[in-house]
């Protein structure tokens, strides 16, 4: 009995193994055309799933296989990403420095600024302009920011030019107003940051300045064009000296981010550079004014002050002749619409000019200049000792 | 054949099955370990010959879906491999390390061997590069495979069937 099951299961075996042995040479003597209908819908249907775990095993191995190609291009990035900052400074920098030869137009050396091994305080830069570009000792080197320092000698290709923290520095200063002059020159005397200062010296007892206000060059001296923005005011700094007040100065440039630089020929400082940082400042007062008066409201208040100065421009005209036949003096003439200055009103002039509401933060107006008294110039800067 | 055990093996199979389109594409070895023939050696020692000859008939046809220009040459070698490893059973599986090795480093050796030849796709040199060289690599590494897989799926797999 059991002799029959056995031989009748392999029997049975034997069939399935033939079956399945012709089945098998069925599909591989299928044709071409046969075969792959077949082999299409097996991976349609009961291979669909598998071969999804497939697809997504190989899209590992080939994410693995590219890891440190991934992470070369990712660190390649992140060095790139590294550098994007310094990159953008430096083309706002770039950006400045060319704004300012616009504005200064003529009587200018442009010149890199080679720093030294950067060990410590740096005193002194060398300039990758010398004598064959016109650079000159004692020419005043300065950069969009402000004075940077002063040529102390030339060769034909490059110059050494000591910036402000250097001990001989010495500038002749004032106020923006013209009210306080001073002498500038490095905090020697402090300790940590405030080393990188500056100090302004001799300023009159009675002449008092606030905290934030621009110093510039005062001009006198002829070593630095009148008008160079130095630093602004920290803190009133307590001396022994009764006499005189001395103010901390929070420099307008810092030596060690200075990478590009103007020398000012001899002409240029005499001739002067006033009005050109004064003129970036009211100009950017001015867009910052325009773009905070974005509503409607002031515009409208602002086209009607316009149509309000022209019709007292236009009366103005039309009474010109009479003015000058009563009077003797010919009145001034009126402010164009895109003029953005503002003078007073001087006390014998006869025209009456609309005075223009300024923002509270326009610096634009500007004041009549007055000259300081005789008793309260400072003596003129010294040159500095040859370092 | 109980259920339990049945479904225990149903479960090794998939098991097996999963690893082979997931595992080794993702180790992508150019002596890759066939889990598929593992399963079903695994499969044909626990069911009769013709049973095993279905489930590499099966297996084959799966395998051959990715391959249409050589369709029908797994089946045909997974089918006969797997008769003959359901039919020699007692043999092998005695429990012994080295049998089972052997067992399935000859189960892979044999199928690439009906493949190679049934497909009449390789010539000369090359025939003898993939017969004697990447086959018999393959199979040791499948083998290998199949004893770490013999060890980690003990709870699920009983003593197989003596026919």
């Amino acid at each position: 009995m059991a002799r029959t099951a056995r031989s009748s299961n392999s029997g049975a075996d034997t069939v399935l193994l033939i079956v399945c042995l012709v089945l098998a040479l069925i599909a591989v003597v299928l044709p071409g055309d046969m075969r792959r209908p077949v082999a299409e819908a097996l991976r349609r249907s009961a291979l669909a799933p598998l071969l999804k775990l497939q697809g997504a095993a190989e899209r590992g191995r080939a994410a693995i296989a590219q890891h440190d190609a991934t992470v070369v291009d990712r660190d390649s990035m992140a060095v790139r990403a590294m550098t994007i900052a310094s990159l953008e400074s430096e083309n706002e920098r770039l950006r400045r420095i060319l704004g300012l030869a616009q504005r200064l137009r003529w009587g200018f050396v442009s010149a890199e600024v080679l720093h030294g091994k950067g060990l410590g305080e740096e005193f002194t830069v060398a300039l990758t302009a010398g004598d064959a570009a016109g650079v000159r000792r004692l020419s005043p080197v300065v950069a969009p920011e402000g004075l940077v320092g002063m040529v102390t000698s030339t060769d034909p290709q490059t110059a050494q030019a000591i910036v402000w923290s250097h001990p001989d520095f010495r500038v002749s200063a004032m106020s923006t107003d013209g009210k306080a002059f001073g002498i500038v020159r490095p905090h020697i005397g402090g300790t940590g940051a405030s080393r990188y200062l500056l100090e302004m010296s001799n300023v009159p007892f009675r002449n008092s300045l606030a905290t934030g206000a621009l110093i510039v060059s005062s001009g006198l001296g002829g070593t630095y064009p009148r008008g160079i923005p130095i630093g602004t005011v920290m803190q009133e700094l307590t001396t022994a000296e009764g006499w005189a007040r001395t103010y901390l100065i929070r420099p307008s440039v810092s030596p060690g981010d200075v990478t590009s630089v103007m020398v000012l020929s001899p002409q240029k400082v005499q001739t002067g550079v006033a009005s050109v940082w004064t003129s970036v400042a009211a100009a950017d007062s001015a867009a910052r004014a325009i773009a905070n008066a974005g509503d409607d409201a002031a515009r409208r208040a602002a086209l009607a002050e316009l149509a309000a100065r022209h019709a007292v421009t236009d009366s103005m005209s039309v009474d010109d002749s009479t003015d000058v036949n009563e009077s003797g003096v010919r009145p001034p003439r009126p402010p164009a619409p895109g003029d953005s200055t503002l003078r007073a009103q001087k006390p014998g002039d006869s025209v009456v000019r609309a005075p223009r509401p300024t923002s509270p933060g326009d610096t634009t107006v500007r004041r009549r200049r007055r000259r300081p008294p005789a008793d309260s110039v400072p003596p003129v800067a010294a040159p500095p000792r040859a370092p | 054949m109980n259920t339990s055990r049945a479904i225990k093996g149903l479960v090794v199979f998939a098991v097996l099955v999963t690893l082979h389109y997931t595992l080794r594409p993702l180790l992508g070895w150019r002596a890759p370990v066939d889990f598929l023939i593992i399963a079903v050696l695994l499969m044909a020692v626990r069911v009769r010959p013709g049973a095993a000859a279905v489930v590499g008939l099966l297996s084959g046809i799966a395998a051959d879906a990715l391959t249409p220009e050589s369709f029908g040459t797994g089946a045909l070698a997974f089918t006969a491999v797997a008769y003959l490893a359901s039919w020699l059973k007692a043999v092998f599986f005695a429990d012994n390390f080295a049998l089972n090795g052997i067992f399935f480093f000859l189960g892979k050796w044999a199928a690439d061997l009906v493949i190679v030849l049934a497909e009449r796709r390789l010539h000369g040199l090359d025939l003898l590069q993939q017969v004697l060289l990447w086959s018999p690599l393959s199979a040791l590494v499948t083998s290998a495979a199949g004893l770490v897989l013999l060890v980690v799926l003990r709870p699920l797999l009983d003593e197989p069937a003596v026919a």
